[in-house]
C-alpha cells in the first residue's frame, strides 16, 4: 500500500519536473510558468520551489539526536545518505494537536538537498505540483510578524482560485535554523 | 641493511625515476624552444633536487652526474651559456646515462658515466673561457697597472741591496707575470684537451657508453606508485560502506539459518578492509627521526644537554593519525627540554647526569598505539599546578580539596595553562598543551601523566591504530541504539539503585574500590533543554527509578577521569565506519558521528570527551548553586 502510494507521489514528481523542462524548452512563450512543490502544514499551504526537491519518501526511522532544538526531530538514513529531519510545523509554530508527526509510517518525507545541506522536511499529505505563472505570485509580502522571528524565508504568496499558498525558501529556513541552533547552544 | 634503509632506497628510486622522467620531458620542450627560461629554471631545480637526494643517500655516481647537469643549466640559467641545437645531443645521452644510473641500483650493472660528464663539463668550460676571454681586456689592463706597480714595489724592497740586483729582480719578476699569465689558461687548455681525447677515447671504446644509451631509451616503470592520500581516504571510505551493506545483508538474512553461505563474503570482505588499512600504515618512525632536530634547537635555545632516544621506531599506524598528532608530539617534546629537563648545573647538584634524556617510545596495545614521551629531568610540581590553576580561574578554592593529584595534573592541559612565569620562545605561551589534548580528543585518543619530583615525567598518549573503524560498545537508551566507543570504555558493571548515593547535585558509586560520578544519559541529553533550570537535573533519572532495579553501566575514562554511564541496555560490540555529522547537526557536541546499523538504522556515537566536560561543568555549576 504505501508502496504504491510511494511510487504514485515519485511518478508526480517526475511528471512535474518533465513538464517544467518542456517549460523551459518554450520558454519563449510561457517565461513566466512556475513548477511548485505543495504541501499542507497546519491550516495552511505551503509551497517551494521544485528544483530545491531532490525527492519525496516514506518517512524512515529516525533517530533522536540530542542537543537539537525540538522542531529536529533527528537524523534518518536515506539511500545511505544521513539526513536531518524537520518538523516545519513546530519550527513556524503552527503545529495542530491532532497531527501527530512521530506516527512515522504515514508521513512523507520532502528531500532537501544542495551543495552543502541535506534536511528532509515532515509533510502529512502527499504534496501537489502546483503550476502557477509567475504573475500570480505576490512578492511584495507585508505579513506582520513578531520582531523576533525573521520571516525572509517567506518569498511570496500565491493566489488562484480562491486558494492560498505561502511561497518559501527552504535553505533560507534551514539556515536560519542553523543560527537559532548555535544561540541556543551557546546560551 | 634494515628494511628501513631498505624502504628509503625505495623511495629515492620512486622520486629519481620521476625526476628523470620530467627531465626527460622537458629537454624535448626546451629542444622545441631555447628561449624558455621557465624550463631551463625547472631543470635546474629538478637536477638540484635529484642531486641532493642522491648525495643524501649515498649514490655519489648519480649525484655527481646530476651535478654536472644542475651546473650547465646554471650557467644557462644565468645567461652564461646560450643553448644551441647540437649541445641536446650531449644533453639527451647524458640524462639517458643519468636514467641507467638510477635503473643500475636495481640491478647493481656497471654504467659508465665520466665521458659524458666531461663533455658537459667541457660545455661548460668552453663557456666559461668565452667569458673569460670577452673578459681579457679588462684584465690585462689590471696586469699593465699591476706591473709597474711590482716594478715599484720589488725596487722598494731591496733598497739596501744592490743596484745590480735591482734590476734584475725587477726583469725577473717581469717574465714571471707573464708565465704567470699563461699559465692560467695553458693548464687549462691542456686540461680541456685531456679530457676531450679522453672523452674520445671511452667514444672510441664505448662499448658500455652505447649500452647506458639502450637502457636509458627503454620506458621503465617504478615498482612503488604513489597515491594521494586522498585517493587513499576514499578507498576506505567505500570499503566501510560495503562493510555495512555486508552487515546489513548477514543481519537480514540470519534468520534463515544458513549463516554459512555468507562466510567466504565476510572473510573476503574483511580482508579488503584490513589490506586497505594496511597501505595507509606507515611507520612511526618516520615522523620520530625528524625530532632530533627538534631536540637539538630546543636544547641550544635553553642551553641544556639533551639527547632523545628513540624506542619502537617500526610500530605503525595510520598516516593520518601520525599528521595530526605531529604538531602535538612537537610541543611535548619541547616541553620535556624546556620545563622538564633541568640546566646542566642544577643537574651536577641533584647527583644526574650533566645531559638530560627524553625517550620517545612507540608501542602496540591491544586496540591502537601508546606512545610515551618521558624525560629524566625534575617533574611537575602538583603544588605549582595548584596555585596556578587558582590564579587562572580553572578551579575554585572550595573546589580544591575536592580535585585528587591526577586530576589537578591534568589541568595543564586545559586552555590557558601555563606553570612557568616567564613567557620563553620554545614552549609556555599558554597555548599549546590544550592543543595536543584537542588532537587527541579528535582521533579518539587518551592522554594519561605520570610524574615524580625529581626522577621526571612521562606522558603517555593512546592512539587509535587506525581512523576508519572504530571499535564500539551498542547500548540502548530510551528504545535507541547508540555506540560508544571501546577506546574510552572502561568496564561494564551492573549496579543496584542501593549502590549509588546522591551527592551534592549529582549521584556517586563505587567501582573496584574507586569513587566514580553517575550519570544517567537520558538526563545528559535532555541537560540543555533544562540549563538553568533544576540545578540537581542530573539526578532526575536516579528519582525515578525503582528501588530494586538493576542499573547498567558503561564506565569510561577519559584522560583519567572516570564516569560511569547508566544506559538501558547492553547489546554488543561491534565495529563501526563513523559518518560526521553535517549541517545543520555539526553544532551538536555529544555526539562525534553517526553510523548506520545493520537495520538500516543511524546510530550515534557518543563524543566521549565532549560528554566527560560537560558532566565535569555540571558538577561545577552545581557547587557553585550550592
Amino acid at each position: 500500500m504505501a508502496d504504491i502510494q510511494e511510487k504514485k507521489l515519485k511518478d508526480k514528481v517526475l511528471e512535474a519536473k518533465k513538464l517544467k523542462e518542456e517549460n523551459l524548452k518554450n520558454s519563449n512563450q510561457k517565461l513566466d510558468l512556475m513548477q511548485l512543490i505543495a504541501f499542507k502544514q497546519g491550516e495552511e499551504e505551503y509551497a517551494m520551489n521544485i528544483d530545491q526537491i531532490k525527492e519525496v519518501v516514506i518517512t524512515p526511522n529516525i533517530t533522536k539526536m540530542p542537543q537539537t532544538p525540538e522542531y529536529i526531530k533527528g537524523v534518518a538514513n536515506i539511500r545511505g545518505n544521513i539526513i536531518a529531519i524537520m518538523d516545519l510545523e513546530e519550527k513556524f509554530g503552527i503545529k495542530t494537536k491532532e497531527g501527530n508527526t512521530d506516527a512515522a509510517g504515514k508521513n512523507f518525507t520532502l528531500v532537501i538537498e544542495s551543495e552543502d545541506l541535506k534536511v528532509g522536511i515532515l509533510v502529512k499529505e502527499v504534496p501537489n505540483t502546483l503550476a502557477v505563472s509567475e504573475s500570480d505570485i505576490d512578492e511584495a509580502v507585508n505579513v506582520i510578524h513578531s520582531s523576533n522571528v525573521d520571516q525572509n524565508y517567506i518569498t511570496g504568496i500565491v493566489k488562484i482560485d480562491d486558494r492560498l499558498v505561502i511561497l518559501i525558501d527552504v535553505f533560507k529556513v534551514v539556515n536560519e535554523v542553523d543560527i537559532s541552533t548555535t544561540n541556543k547552544i551557546a546560551v | 641493511m634494515s628494511s628501513k634503509e631498505e624502504e628509503y632506497k625505495e623511495i629515492f628510486l620512486a622520486e629519481a625515476q620521476e625526476n628523470f622522467e620530467d627531465v626527460n620531458r622537458l629537454l624535448t620542450d626546451l629542444e622545441k624552444n631555447l628561449e624558455d627560461k621557465n624550463i631551463v629554471n625547472a631543470l635546474f631545480r629538478i637536477t638540484h633536487t635529484l642531486k641532493g637526494n642522491a648525495a643524501g643517500m649515498g649514490f655519489l655516481d648519480i649525484s655527481s652526474l646530476a651535478h654536472v647537469i644542475e651546473d650547465l643549466f646554471g650557467e644557462v640559467r644565468e645567461g652564461k651559456l646560450k643553448l644551441t641545437k647540437d649541445m641536446f645531443t650531449s644533453l639527451f645521452r647524458a640524462v639517458d646515462t643519468l636514467g641507467a644510473l638510477i635503473n643500475s641500483l636495481k640491478d647493481g650493472s656497471k654504467v659508465s658515466f665520466r665521458g659524458i660528464k666531461t663533455k658537459l663539463e667541457v660545455i661548460i668550460n668552453r663557456a666559461k673561457e668565452e667569458e673569460a676571454s670577452a673578459a681579457k681586456p679588462a684584465e690585462e689592463e689590471e696586469n699593465k697597472v699591476e706591473a709597474p706597480a711590482a716594478k715599484k714595489k720589488a725596487p722598494a724592497k731591496s733598497k739596501a741591496k744592490s743596484a745590480k740586483k735591482k734590476t734584475t729582480s725587477a726583469k725577473k719578476e717581469e717574465p714571471k707575470k707573464e708565465v704567470e699569465n699563461e699559465e692560467l689558461t695553458a693548464p687549462q687548455l691542456e686540461e680541456i684537451n685531456k679530457l676531450i681525447s679522453q672523452d674520445e677515447e671511452e667514444e672510441d671504446t664505448g662499448v658500455s657508453e652505447t649500452e647506458a644509451t639502450e637502457t636509458g631509451n627503454k620506458i621503465t616503470f617504478s615498482d612503488l606508485v604513489q597515491v594521494p592520500v586522498k585517493k587513499l581516504d576514499n578507498l576506505l571510505n567505500l570499503v566501510g560502506e560495503l562493510i555495512i551493506e555486508r552487515d546489513r545483508i548477514i543481519a537480514a538474512h540470519s534468520q534463515n539459518g544458513n549463516s554459512n553461505e555468507y562466510a567466504r563474503l565476510n572473510r573476503i570482505s574483511s580482508d579488503l578492509q584490513y589490506s586497505v588499512m594496511d597501505v595507509r600504515l606507515v611507520q612511526v618512525g618516520f615522523l620520530f627521526n625528524k625530532f632530533h632536530r627538534v631536540v637539538r634547537d630546543a636544547a641550544a635555545v635553553e642551553a641544556k644537554n639533551v639527547n632523545l632516544e628513540l624506542k619502537g621506531t617500526n610500530t605503525e599506524i595510520d598516516r593520518n593519525i601520525l599528521q595530526i598528532i605531529s604538531d602535538s608530539l612537537i610541543h611535548l617534546i619541547r616541553n620535556c627540554v624546556s620545563h622538564g629537563i633541568e640546566s646542566p648545573e642544577e643537574r651536577k647538584k641533584n647527583k644526574k647526569s650533566e645531559a638530560g634524556t627524553v625517550t620517545l617510545a612507540a608501542r602496540n596495545d591491544s586496540d591502537g598505539v601508546i606512545i610515551d614521551i618521558t624525560d629524566d629531568g625534575k617533574g611537575i610540581d602538583v603544588e605549582r599546578v595548584r596555585e596556578k590553576a587558582l590564579a587562572k580561574g580553572l578551579v575554585t578554592k572550595e573546589m580544591l580539596p575536592m580535585i585528587n593529584e591526577q586530576d589537578m595534573l591534568m589541568l595543564i592541559f586545559e586552555a590557558g595553562f601555563s606553570t612557568r612565569e616567564e613567557v620563553t620562545s620554545l614552549s609556555g605561551r599558554g597555548v599549546g598543551m590544550d592543543v595536543v589534548k584537542k588532537a587527541l580528543d579528535s582521533i579518539g585518543g587518551n592522554i594519561t601523566l605520570h610524574t615524580e619530583k625529581g626522577k621526571g615525567t612521562t606522558i603517555s598518549l593512546k592512539l587509535p591504530s587506525s581512523m576508519a573503524v572504530k571499535g564500539t560498545l551498542l547500548f540502548e537508551s530510551e528504545n535507541q541504539q547508540y555506540a560508544i566507543p571501546l577506546s574510552y570504555t572502561e568496564a561494564v558493571v551492573s549496579l543496584y539503585k542501593s549502590s549509588i548515593h546522591k551527592v551534592s547535585g549529582g549521584l556517586i558509586a563505587t567501582h573496584l574500590g574507586k569513587t566514580i560520578s553517575i550519570v544517567f544519559l537520558k538526563d545528559l541529553f535532555t541537560f540543555y533543554k533544562h540549563a538553568g533550570g533544576s540545578h540537581n537535573h542530573l539526578q532526575t533519572g536516579f528519582n525515578d527509578l525503582h528501588p530494586e532495579q538493576q542499573l547498567h553501566v558503561v564506565i569510561v575514562t577519559y584522560n583519567g577521569r572516570t564516569v560511569g554511564l547508566v544506559v538501558d541496555k547492553l547489546l554488543q560490540q561491534k565495529e563501526i565506519v563513523e559518518k560526521p555529522l553535517m549541517k545543520p547537526l555539526d553544532q551538536i557536541k555529544l555526539i562525534s558521528g553517526v553510523t548506520i546499523l545493520g537495520n538500516g538504522h543511524v546510530c550515534p556515537v557518543l563524543n566521549i570527551a565532549a560528554i566527560m566536560s560537560t558532566i565535569f561543568n555540571a558538577n561545577l555549576s552545581n557547587q557553585k548553586a550550592i
